[in-house]
């Protein structure tokens, strides 16, 4: 492996990473602030890809707008979902089982209507912008880098979003401590389904970034949703500096893995990295929850 | 007395499943299903022990059932083993394969717990594939296709096909039968009270001395076990194996079995199984759209009836919760 060749691949790995960096913000968000756990986000991100799909190809609509219209509409879905589908569990006991249930009955559900409408036919969407950067044997696609700086501008807002509003500190606080965030009044159902339309929104926008460089097909959520998991357990629930510097390190692991040995071995490897890394920090690599 | 009616009862259901094939012995269709409803009903009752009993999250069940299937459809087309022991070897590998993962994952909290577990399901067919045709001399494991032709076992010169479903239908009744005893006394042994006590009172059990590590890691064993059998009994039946076993469906299923019954309530797995196969073999004439009904019902049941089939009184005061104005938004 020559140099060029290495930091291709290192850049490869990076711009992987900062998609996987917004799926797990969207599973720790609805897991620190709603306390769910979401087995259905892989089928949202599925679907925020064929949504666009649709716009864009059978529509005929503006690429941009298109883009925009999935994102909106991902967030409504997200609240409708919240309402409709977690808030009536929260009544039972052993409701954090049950939910767990739910959504994989969800992705159940959501996965194969995309099968029913759309078929089993791989389908693509277009890149962002084309064309590559050139810097003397150094190449970078224009996507690529869209990439890392979009999800980059992402995490900043978002950051901003939870440190600076008032209701991105009133989900930290019900994220913090529920009892006293419902002793000040604080209306916690409706930040509950916040979280959730802000992770679908997030999972739409990393379907958008990813699906170019990959393919659209029904299951294609599934690989993402793992990654995301792998990324969460080893940065740990609820941190999100954990979070990004583990999803960076698993994706350079993946591309290079991918590079050396093999695409299939990228999952196999994630695990026994998973496993060794819980069996001496239970909590992951910066757990705090 | 009312423990002996309910052994009277108990025995008259076996009995009469045991003449069921005199009704129906010329339907294959229901004979197909009821089988199928002995061998899903073991797996269900063996997670129930790890998800009930043992309240731990393990999502990789069927990893372990379709462990067992692999081992003894390798064993006996490959080596040419006798397929009874092909079964018993396959849950044996199963079992130890279970020991190993939950070694170090019995230690994780619940939700690290599920993941892990979970990733299983993802990572073995992975590894089937690429064991598939052409990479090893002496043996395949089919690829994505799965491996075929599984050898049926024979006893006292008699061959097990698929020809004909009556004795499978004994042979699987046989195991339903030892399977349900051994969990059942499984529950009823120490082993099942140290759990019962971990789960319900967990602070005062551990006072006392149970050491909730050794009786999980035992649990999951033994469960692994079961699982690994069937899963070998399910490879003979069929006479195939394949990657499909892994999929999201079959896991929804299982685990829905499970909850159908209620958890942790020792014959609830085992009806509820009963009730979910049925279901989703009635549900076949819909074609890609089952899978689409499956995913609704398990949502609605859960929503309605958390508690599965012992949760049916309160169905009427869910479905009402609907019009109430107690839980609206921004409440």
């Amino acid at each position: 492996m020559n140099i060029e060749t290495f930091f291709n691949l290192l850049l490869a790995g990076v711009t992987l990473g900062a998609v996987y960096v917004l799926m797990a913000m969207g599973l720790t968000i609805v897991y620190g602030v709603a306390k769910v756990f979401n087995y259905a986000q892989g089928s949202f991100f599925c679907w925020g890809g064929y949504f666009a799909w649709y716009l864009i190809e059978r529509f005929q609509w503006n690429y941009l707008i298109s883009i925009l219209v999935t994102i909106v509409i991902s967030f409504f879905f997200g609240i409708l979902f919240e309402n409709i589908i977690i808030l009536p569990l929260r009544r039972f006991p052993n409701w954090e089982f049950t939910v767990i249930i739910v959504t994989l009955g969800c992705a159940l559900l959501l996965d194969n209507l995309i099968l029913v409408l759309f078929g089993p036919l791989s389908k693509t969407l277009p890149f962002l912008m084309e064309g590559v950067i050139t810097f003397g044997n150094f190449t970078i696609s224009i996507h690529n880098m869209l990439m890392i700086l979009i999800a980059m501008a992402i995490l900043v807002t978002l950051d901003l979003f939870l440190k600076k509003t008032r209701t991105g500190m009133a989900m930290r606080a019900v994220s913090q401590d529920i009892t006293g965030a419902k002793i000040v009044g604080l209306p916690v159902n409706r930040l509950y389904s916040y979280s959730f339309g802000i992770a679908t929104m997030l999972s739409a926008m990393s379907a958008i970034l990813l699906i170019p460089r990959t393919l659209l097909y029904p299951l294609v959520g599934w690989t993402t949703l793992l990654k995301a998991f792998v990324v969460i357990v080893l940065g740990g629930l609820g941190n999100i500096k954990g979070t990004i510097i583990a999803a960076i390190i698993l994706s350079i692991v993946e591309i290079f893995t991918s590079y050396l040995i093999g695409g299939i071995w990228a999952m196999p490897i994630f695990i026994i990295i998973m496993i060794v890394i819980l069996i001496f920090k239970p909590k992951g690599l910066f757990g705090t929850w | 007395m009312v423990r002996k009616n309910r052994q009277i009862q108990i025995l008259i259901l076996l009995l009469s499943l045991a003449i069921l094939p005199v009704f129906f012995y010329t339907d294959r269709y229901i004979m197909n299903i009821l089988i199928l409803c002995f061998i899903w009903s073991i797996v269900a009752a063996s997670w129930d022990l790890i998800l009930g009993y043992a309240n731990v999250f393990s999502f990789g069940h069927i990893a372990f059932f379709v462990i067992g299937g692999y081992s003894s459809g390798l064993l006996v087309n490959f080596l040419k083993i006798s397929p009874w022991i092909g079964i018993l070897v396959g849950g044996i590998i199963a079992s130890m394969i279970g020991l190993l993962i939950g070694l170090p994952c019995l230690k994780l909290k619940g939700i690290y717990l599920a993941i892990v577990t979970f990733s299983l399901l993802f990572v073995l067919p992975t590894l089937i594939v690429w064991a598939g045709p052409g990479r090893f001399k002496n043996f395949s494991t089919g690829g994505t296709y799965g491996l075929q032709k599984i050898l049926p076992p024979s006893l006292f010169g008699y061959t097990f096909t698929r020809s004909n479903l009556i004795p499978w239908y004994y042979l699987t009744f046989v195991f339903f039968i030892t399977f349900l005893l051994i969990i059942y006394k499984i529950i009823h042994s120490s082993t099942g009270l140290a759990l019962v006590a971990l789960r319900d009172a967990e602070p005062l059990a551990k006072t006392l001395g149970i050491n909730d590590y050794k009786y999980k890691l035992l649990i999951f064993g033994i469960s692994s076990f079961i699982a690994g059998i069937m899963g070998a009994l399910y490879a003979h039946y069929f006479e195939a194996i394949s990657p499909a076993n892994l999929g999201l469906n079959v896991f929804l299923i299982t685990l829905v079995m499970v909850l159908f019954g209620g958890l942790g309530v020792f014959p609830g797995a085992v009806l509820g199984s009963f009730v979910i196969t049925f279901t989703n073999e009635l549900l076949r004439p819909l074609l890609e759209w089952r899978l689409v009904v499956l995913g609704a019902i398990v949502i609605i049941t859960m929503i309605l009836m958390p508690k599965g089939l012992m949760g049916i009184p309160e169905l009427f005061s869910n479905l009402k919760y609907y019009h109430s104005q107690k839980n609206r938004w921004g409440g």
